[in-house]
């Protein structure tokens, strides 16, 4: 029961309290600005994964966000697929790209996966931009259909909020489960010391592409979430900078902790909104706000280790309780 | 026809090469120096234009001393960037547990965000719309040399490009600086045991290598005519494409290599639409970095 | 006399002009505690690198449990019994003592992410007792929560030999254990590294303290310039004229 109590007082929280919150200050725009902070969370914590856990550094994961916004779009906009289709369609597609795209980039380390993952992104970014014969280049795909199932519930802000937080409370369940495990442990292992982990029988290739999957596929679901609640989506929500704040997030909570991320993107997302006169700076913000934590908080504000340690002591997933060591799954 | 159409891309991707040449140059300097990549220097680059736009507009001086601002505060830039993004993080390198792996990324963040901070800062000042270089400035007067037509700006370009590296290639072979720049990034720990003082020539390397980058960010600006915050990012990955494909620490390999790109670039653009062009250098990156990680020229070093 | 656990032939690694490992031919029988001896920049650990996959091999053969290995990667030959310890240690300094150890666990258990997603308690059950295991031969109970990077010098090398007992290892490589460890310490790990090898473990190690090699191994082979130079009792090594014509023109000292 100990067990279970963290997990109920964080879905109350998420699922009652919040939005009633959110309705006594004046819904509508408040409902669009957590909105967006929820579908930022998944991309967060995907890229976490990825390049928190993992240590493969990306620059370039707003293109696979990218990716999954227009699969989604294209797929609701011109086969007419429902969302309850397009959502997990464009996850697996971006999951299969990025398998595709970062297969041979998978014996890079360091700071040369990272520029080049900063290529991929961009000709992601490119391509979307120029191949207007099926992407609509600059202009867009709009008219996207909302989160709607007849008869039940149609588009809405309490919808769409409703949408991406049960996306984003699932994504962190899934992600938790693989990072807070000894799959985690072979994951930071890659990220410790890859030549190590592989002198010990670890597969490190095929730990990096499993990452970089996973990280694709909830990036890929964050986009066809961000296509259905905004019905708008162009080239230009998917660039490098995009990728960028998506890293600083990850960096200020703290790179490999799953709470970091999220905490670094409430932060970074909605202290603009909440501090308007920062709104027009919020890129300044973000680049100070990632200096300032790469010279003194290096290990983000929600540090792994402190993380792993919490888990492990305070909520039961510890194997051998006595010395907190070790994980149950 | 179809052979002087050519011909003249060439001649244009060499101009574009020159410059992404001389960015490539001050990248593979502080690479070679520091074994990190600044992500900062698109912005240098665009400091320089920006400081030789406001030259022209304030005091509107002859070309140049307009030259010599941009290079000026472009060292200046270099300098204090080099102070905040990159300092900070050496004082902790003694520690056993920070490999020289985290050192890297932490520095490729930090540099990462002030380019942001600066390109931002610049966009708040400037506006992010495009401004444009009083017309005398221009360096659009047609040359015709047979059947091939110039502007006086490339001339302008492969000038400075030979000056500069020529000019380098002095520096770097016949004064002390230039020594001690060769021998850090050779064997730092070496050249500290002689006595070389590795603080002063990492210092150095980024004044050079930033003086580099903003003489050329004020040409392509006086060339093209117009320039705007974020100018610099473009030609900063195409710099570290070049000097990735050009094998890291050569700086030949790394001239050559930018200018390969620059002409692929015009080739694509000319023949395909202008956006296709930008594609290019991504896809080169993307290519070399995975079937040419010694680089084209081999003489990569550490694994990629 | 059955074939022998580790068996190399012919094993030659070049490095562009250098050949660091040059025709190198030798064995380690099951059970057998062998040393590997040489000079500074006799090749001793491009052997090791050799052996365990992590360089490739430009001509030769490097045979364990009388099946070939000599292509496969690094993880595999981990896989098949082979762990090792590194010279510059390498532990994962952001882990805990029992994280790291387990890194040995996954890799003989494998790790699929379907383990943590499926809830397959049993696997990790398994990781868990290996590693814990692990740790408790190498006696580090009372550290299996902390930080590696807060371990003193001397627990880390004990560090590195759980995470590779982890593994279930028939071989166990170590490279320079006893390096800058003073005599008590050293004693200490002789004794531990002898009470592995009446377990059952093969040993193979390199180490330039001389004492350590002579007292612990039954049989010492020697490496100068990339070359084997001899093979025998560590008696027999200490009075060979051409292992001791090797020694002097390095800064060594015999312990």
């Amino acid at each position: 029961m100990r067990r279970a109590l963290p997990t109920i007082i964080i879905l109350l929280a998420v699922l009652v309290v919040l939005p009633a919150i959110l309705s006594a200050v004046g819904g509508g725009y408040w409902f669009r600005v957590t909105t967006t902070i929820g579908v930022f969370t998944i991309l967060t914590m995907s890229a976490n994964l990825v390049s928190g856990t993992t240590g493969l550094l990306s620059l370039g994961h707003a293109g696979f966000y990218g990716i999954g916004a227009y699969t989604a779009a294209l797929l609701a906009t011109q086969l007419h697929w429902p969302f309850y289709l397009t959502l997990p369609a464009a996850g697996v597609v971006t999951a299969f790209f990025g398998i595709m795209l970062a297969l041979p980039t998978m014996r890079l380390i360091g700071i040369y996966f990272a520029v080049a993952t900063l290529g991929l992104g961009e000709i992601i970014h490119l391509t979307l931009l120029n191949w207007v014969g099926f992407t609509r280049g600059p202009m867009g795909i709009s008219a996207i259909p909302g989160i709607s199932l007849d008869g039940l519930f149609t588009a809405s802000d309490i919808v769409n909020f409703y949408a991406v937080a049960i996306a984003a409370l699932l994504t962190a369940f899934v992600l938790g489960r693989l990072a807070h495990s000894y799959y985690g442990n072979a994951l930071r292992a890659v990220r410790e010391d890859d030549q190590c982990a592989a002198s010990m029988g670890l597969d490190v290739v095929r730990l990096k592409i499993q990452s970089f999957a996973f990280a694709c596929f909830f990036a890929g679901l964050a986009g066809a979430l961000w296509a259905h609640t905004t019905g708008y989506i162009s080239p230009g929500d998917f660039r490098f900078s995009e990728s960028i704040l998506i890293l600083a997030m990850i960096v200020v909570g703290g790179l490999g902790s799953l709470p970091g991320a999220v905490i670094g993107t409430i932060i970074l997302l909605g202290l603009p909104e909440v501090l308007r006169p920062i709104g027009d700076y919020r890129m300044i913000v973000v680049g100070v706000v990632m200096f300032l934590s790469i010279l003194f908080l290096p290990r983000g504000l929600l540090s792994e280790t402190s993380v792993l340690h919490t888990l492990r002591r305070q909520f039961g997933l510890a194997w051998n309780n006595t010395k907190h060591v070790g994980w149950r799954l | 026809m179809f052979d002087i159409f050519f011909v003249q891309q060439l001649v244009n991707g060499l101009s574009v090469g020159l410059i992404y040449a001389l960015m490539a140059i001050g990248f593979t300097l502080i690479f070679g120096v520091l074994n990190v990549v600044n992500f900062a220097h698109g912005e240098i680059y665009m400091i320089g234009s920006y400081a030789g736009w406001l030259a022209i507009t304030i005091f509107a001086p002859p070309l140049l001393v307009v030259i010599l601002v941009a290079m000026a505060i472009g060292a200046m830039a270099g300098f204090g960037l080099e102070r905040i993004a990159f300092w900070p993080f050496r004082r902790f390198r003694d520690e056993a547990s920070l490999k020289s792996k985290a050192m890297r990324e932490a520095t490729l963040l930090s540099s990462l965000a002030i380019s942001i901070i600066v390109r931002e800062l610049a966009e708040k000042v400037f506006g992010s719309n495009m401004q444009t270089i009083p017309q005398d400035y221009l360096l659009l007067t047609p040359i015709q040399i047979g059947p091939l037509s110039f502007a006086s700006g490339q001339f302008l370009i492969l000038g400075l490009s030979i000056v500069m590296l020529g000019g380098l290639q002095w520096l770097l072979t016949r004064t002390r600086v230039g020594l001690s720049i060769r021998a850090v990034a050779n064997n730092p720990m070496g050249a500290t045991y002689v006595g070389i003082n590795t603080e002063r020539t990492i210092i150095a390397t980024f004044v050079i290598g930033s003086t580099l980058g903003a003489a050329a960010g004020l040409v392509v600006g006086l060339y093209q005519g117009a320039i705007f915050p974020a100018m610099g990012f473009a030609p900063g990955v195409k710099a570290f494409v070049a000097m990735v494909m050009g094998g890291l620490s050569s700086i030949v390999g790394a001239v050559v290599c930018a200018i390969i790109l620059g002409v692929a670039e015009a080739v694509t653009t000319s023949f395909f639409a202008q956006g296709w062009g930008d594609l290019v250098a991504y896809v080169f990156l993307v290519i070399t970095l995975i079937f040419f990680p010694t680089g084209l020229f081999g003489g990569g070093r550490d694994r990629v | 006399m059955s074939t022998p656990l580790l068996d190399i032939r012919n094993a030659s690694r070049r490095f562009g002009g250098l050949l660091a490992v040059d025709d190198f031919s030798g064995f380690v029988r099951r059970g057998e505690r062998v040393g590997l001896i040489g000079p500074n920049g006799a090749g001793k650990t491009t052997l090791f690198n050799l052996i365990t996959g992590f360089t490739p091999l430009s001509s030769g053969t490097v045979r364990f449990d009388d099946a070939e290995v000599s292509h496969l990667k690094a993880y595999e030959i981990a896989r098949l019994g082979v762990a090792r310890t590194f010279q510059n240690l390498r532990v994962m300094p952001n882990l805990s003592v029992f994280d790291n150890v387990s890194i040995g666990a996954l890799g003989a258990l494998g790790h699929s992410p379907l383990t943590a997603l499926l809830g397959r308690r049993k696997q990790a059950d398994e990781i868990s007792r290996r590693s814990w295991q692990a740790i408790e031969r190498a006696g580090l109970q009372n550290q299996a929560g902390e930080l590696a990077a807060n371990l003193s010098y001397g627990k880390r090398k004990y560090l590195e030999i759980a995470r590779a007992l982890a593994l279930s290892p028939r071989l166990l490589i170590l490279d320079e254990p006893a390096a800058g460890l003073n005599d008590t310490e050293t004693a200490a790990l002789a004794q531990f590294i002898r009470k592995l090898s009446e377990e059952g473990l093969t040993l193979l190690l390199v180490e330039h303290d001389m004492a350590f090699v002579m007292s612990l191994c039954e049989r010492v082979m020697v490496m100068a310039s990339g070359r084997k130079i001899a093979d025998g009792t560590p008696q027999e090594i200490s009075r060979d004229p051409v292992v001791l014509e090797a020694y002097l023109g390095s800064a060594e000292e015999a312990a």
